[in-house]
């Protein structure tokens, strides 16, 4: 099972030009090219972060005006979840490793994924155009009718855009669905499959199940906009938070695209840190799959205050209740899996780590919110906004790096200064509290979200957080700094330098363009190490 | 050696792995059809059971006899594409070509006579926010059931039309013998697509023409 | 013997499920039309809520009829029927709790 294939070309060396990498079919190369995009992405939403926080330094609104701002929140909401959050690690790691994990050639699709890639491109281009010519400033969720009548500002491009990308999401997905279903190589059961493979199938479920919503739900506004009439207008009878359904529909169970795959990453960061089977695998499947479908019958806790029914509140309060307990089950067995093991603290660790404590304090935020009574004063302030980036940034974002820094050697064929990256990885753990804690504190003090200016004594907070984003940003540049540099002067790397379990490691770093010179013959369950 | 062969692409162990990933990827692709139909469907759901005389007076203003007409239409052509495709599951070629030429002709049919209802409704001022002529108690509230009709039907429409071009693209193919008893996977994918916008329409019909009729 | 398939019966290389006859395609046809001619004429008849019942009734059994026939789900793999059955879930799940949210409210008084 461990033994390596003889080597072959890699799958880098299969071609140099522009054309090769802008018409590959290789999974691997795909996953390169979305890597490149989502960091860019990822940058411009950080650099919108960045102003936001520039102006919140100070109660006056003096950095720019009200309409500026919303704009500026706005293009961070839309960036940052649809072109960095939702495709980053399905579209990345998903891509590299799912093929290779479960002993397969290539996607069953390769030029659908390939045309994924320039539904992502073609979604960002209209993003951007959005953004160069005037932006939008209804805040990434759209509410109507300010969206559908009433916002100046260029809803129709960024609509339009989102709606592209979308497709993106749905066909990755569907790509997955049918391979995991199809493509799994002798012995490879579904109960042998790593838990990477199993997250990347229920995002798959999640994102080709809510999707096609969002979708239908972006072209109602683009319709309403163009025609000037519509099934949102209040002024016919329509109701706003038939939006707000639709809408949240998509959006809640897209949090769980954001951070399924991060807890997939992370089980295999765990078990390879501590060389360890994990435990509880069997409920660790459960636990992913549950997700993803209590996911779907949750999102009326976005509208407890909206003029949703008290009894309809009551419900999805109760079930997004529910839903905090797959999440622990899977922070307990981490944790299991970490109990008296032999923890080695390298990056991925680190980033592993992270993940856990920061994911389990937003949680524990989302059951506050959960309470419909304390909900009500929690609504649009600070502490939702602390929630989310606990999760989104303290987790997914960090599971990510995690994931990239350990299968960076399989990926490029090279070693990173595994200093440069625990002191990143600390600084980033250091920054992000820095920025978000404080955060929690003011929405419980009151600050309103979405406001560019506040009372004068929220300012310390502000401050603190503004602090905190400085560090956190430069504790990204680090990894793009460190990494980029080992591609020409890192060392180069083995087939396994972690001496992890799993099929893409018994593969040459990089691997050749189809993976395996033979389909392996799977014996046995993931994680497969020598100690119980 | 069977055509499939030459088809086999190189991802894939055989051709029947390849077939049953083809075909659980259209059937995935046609679920989420079925969820972006869904929304307009969930959209009028909301609406009606807030303004039902509205509803109900609005499908008044349909033209029932070709909206019946237009559903005999397309379930016609279903039959015609599960035919054609039986056809080449026997080994035929020329009766399955002609039958996909009947169902892509019975798509366009259906399409030019939505134009006349499109065209009609425009001379009788049924269109919001293009030339709106209601008047009466339900006038403001009707035009929700006419933004989702033609929603509904322009998207039903557009799906049409590239379910036509799929047809006649296919029946080219089978024409020129790319498919056997072995292979035709693309014919097989063309025709769930095109069962899928039948089925979107068998739940349009009643919903927009058959609502308040039995006044 | 692949993981894949380890319960599915064998094939021969003719892939996918054997087509049905002529007879049943267009008696299938038939029965589709009957239903929509059901369903017009039941529209015509004042029958109060039922009117709306038996159309949704009746779109249902063309579905179905449509998928189970025309679309082979009747002859070919559980898992294909699994995903629509899923997709329709899904959209019942939309449809069923906004409109539980919507049929609930209560028009909250002030306390003045």
């Amino acid at each position: 099972m461990n033994t390596v294939e003889p080597a072959a070309r890699s799958y880098l060396e299969e071609g140099y030009g522009l054309r090769s990498w802008l018409g590959t079919s290789d999974h691997k190369r795909i996953a390169i090219l979305y890597a490149v995009a989502i960091t860019f992405f990822f940058f411009l939403g950080g650099l919108a972060a960045a102003l936001v926080r520039l102006e919140l330094v100070t109660p006056a609104g003096d950095v720019m005006s009200a309409e500026t701002y919303n704009k500026m929140f706005t293009f961070h909401g839309v960036v940052m979840v649809w072109f960095f959050l939702i495709p980053s690690i399905p579209a990345t790691l998903g891509n590299f490793l799912l093929p290779l994990m479960i002993g397969a050639r290539d996607m069953a699709f390769p030029r659908l994924n390939l045309f994924s890639w320039y539904l992502y491109i073609g979604g960002g281009i209209f993003t951007l155009a959005c953004l160069l010519l005037g932006g939008v400033d209804t805040g990434w969720t759209f509410y109507t009718p300010f969206s559908t009548m009433f916002s100046n500002s260029r809803v129709m491009l960024v609509v339009v855009g989102v709606f592209v990308v979308g497709f993106s999401s749905i066909f990755t997905g569907l790509n997955f669905i049918v391979t995991i279903h199809t493509m799994r190589a002798p012995g490879m059961t579904w109960f042998r499959l790593p838990l990477f493979v199993w997250s990347m199938y229920a995002v798959a479920l999640v994102m080709v199940l809510a999707t096609p919503v969002l979708a239908m739900t972006l072209a109602l506004i683009g319709l309403e906009r163009l025609f000037g009439v519509g099934i949102f207008d209040p002024a016919l009878g329509g109701d706003p938070l038939l939006f707000q359904h639709f809408f949240w529909f998509y959006s809640h169970p897209a949090v769980y695209i954001m951070v399924l795959p991060a807890m997939g990453v992370v089980s295999e960061l765990i078990t390879a840190g501590v060389r360890r089977r994990i435990f509880g695998y069997r409920f660790m499947v459960y636990a992913i799959v549950g997700i993803a479908v209590v996911g779907f019958l949750v999102w009326g806790h976005h509208m407890f205050v909206s003029g949703q029914s008290m009894y309809a509140g009551i419900v999805f309060s109760i079930l997004s209740f529910l839903i905090a307990v797959p999440s622990a089950i899977k922070v307990f067995n981490w944790t299991a899996t970490l109990y008296k093991g032999d923890i080695t603290f390298d990056a991925p660790m680190l980033y592993a780590l992270g993940f856990v404590g920061l994911f389990m304090l937003g949680g524990l935020t989302g059951l506050f919110l959960a309470a419909t009574a304390l909900d009500v004063s929690l609504t649009d302030t600070y502490f939702v906004v602390a929630h989310f980036h606990y999760i989104m940034v303290g987790g997914s974002v960090m599971a990510y790096l995690g994931g990239i820094h350990f299968w960076w050697p399989k990926i490029t064929g090279r070693l990173y200064s595994e200093a440069w990256a625990r002191f990143a990885a600390i600084l980033m753990f250091f920054g992000f509290n820095l920025t978000f804690f404080p955060q929690y504190i003011l929405g419980w003090e009151g600050m309103p979200r979405r406001y560019h200016e506040y009372l004068p004594q929220y300012q310390v907070l502000n401050v603190l957080s503004s602090a905190g984003a400085t560090i956190l940003a430069v504790s990204y540049l680090l990894p793009l700094g460190y990494l980029l540099w080992s591609l020409r002067h890192g060392a180069r790397a083995g087939a396994n330098p972690w001496r992890a379990q799993g099929l893409e490691w018994t593969t040459p770093s990089p691997p050749p363009l189809h993976n395996f010179a033979r389909t392996p013959q799977v014996d046995g369950g993931p994680y497969a190490y020598e100690q119980p | 050696m069977n055509a499939s062969a030459g088809h086999l692409r190189e991802q894939f162990d055989d051709s029947v792995q390849q077939r049953e990933a083809s075909t659980l990827g259209m059937w995935t692709f046609l679920a989420t059809e079925v969820l972006f139909f869904g929304v307009l469907f969930a959209g009028y759901a909301f609406c009606r059971v807030i303004f039902p005389d509205a509803f109900a007076e609005a499908s008044r203003h349909t033209d029932m006899l070709l909206g019946t007409l237009e559903t005999a239409v397309l379930l016609s052509s279903s039959c015609a594409a599960a035919l054609a495709v039986r056809e080449v599951q026997l080994g035929g070629r020329r009766v399955a070509t002609w039958l996909l030429l009947i169902t892509a002709a019975l798509g366009i049919a259906f399409l030019a006579m939505h134009g006349l209802e499109y065209v009609a409704e425009y001379r009788e001022g049924l269109i919001p926010g293009i030339r709106y002529t209601q008047h009466g108690p339900h006038a403001a509230s009707m035009q929700l059931f006419f933004c989702l009709y033609y929603f509904i039907t322009g998207f039903h429409g557009l799906h049409v039309s590239i379910g036509v071009g799929l047809l006649l693209a296919m029946a080219w193919r089978t024409h020129r013998g790319a498919f056997d008893q072995d292979y035709h996977t693309p014919l097989e994918l063309t025709a769930l697509y095109w069962h899928l916008v039948d089925i979107v329409w068998i739940f349009v019909y009643p919903l927009i023409y058959l609502v308040g009729r039995a006044a | 013997m692949n993981a894949r398939a380890p319960s599915r019966q064998p094939r021969n290389h003719r892939s996918g499920p054997a087509p049905p006859s002529l007879r049943s395609n267009l008696l299938v046809l038939a029965a589709l039309l009957v239903l929509l001619g059901l369903s017009a004429g039941s529209a015509l008849i004042p029958m109060g809520a039922f009117n709306e019942v038996a159309n949704l009734g009746i779109a249902a059994m063309k579905a179905l009829l449509v998928l189970v026939f025309f679309m082979r789900l009747k002859s070919d793999s559980a898992l294909l029927r699994l995903v629509a059955g899923t997709g329709f879930a899904w959209l019942a799940l939309l449809i069923a709790l906004s409109l539980a949210d919507l049929l609930s409210r209560q028009n909250l008084l002030p306390p003045w």
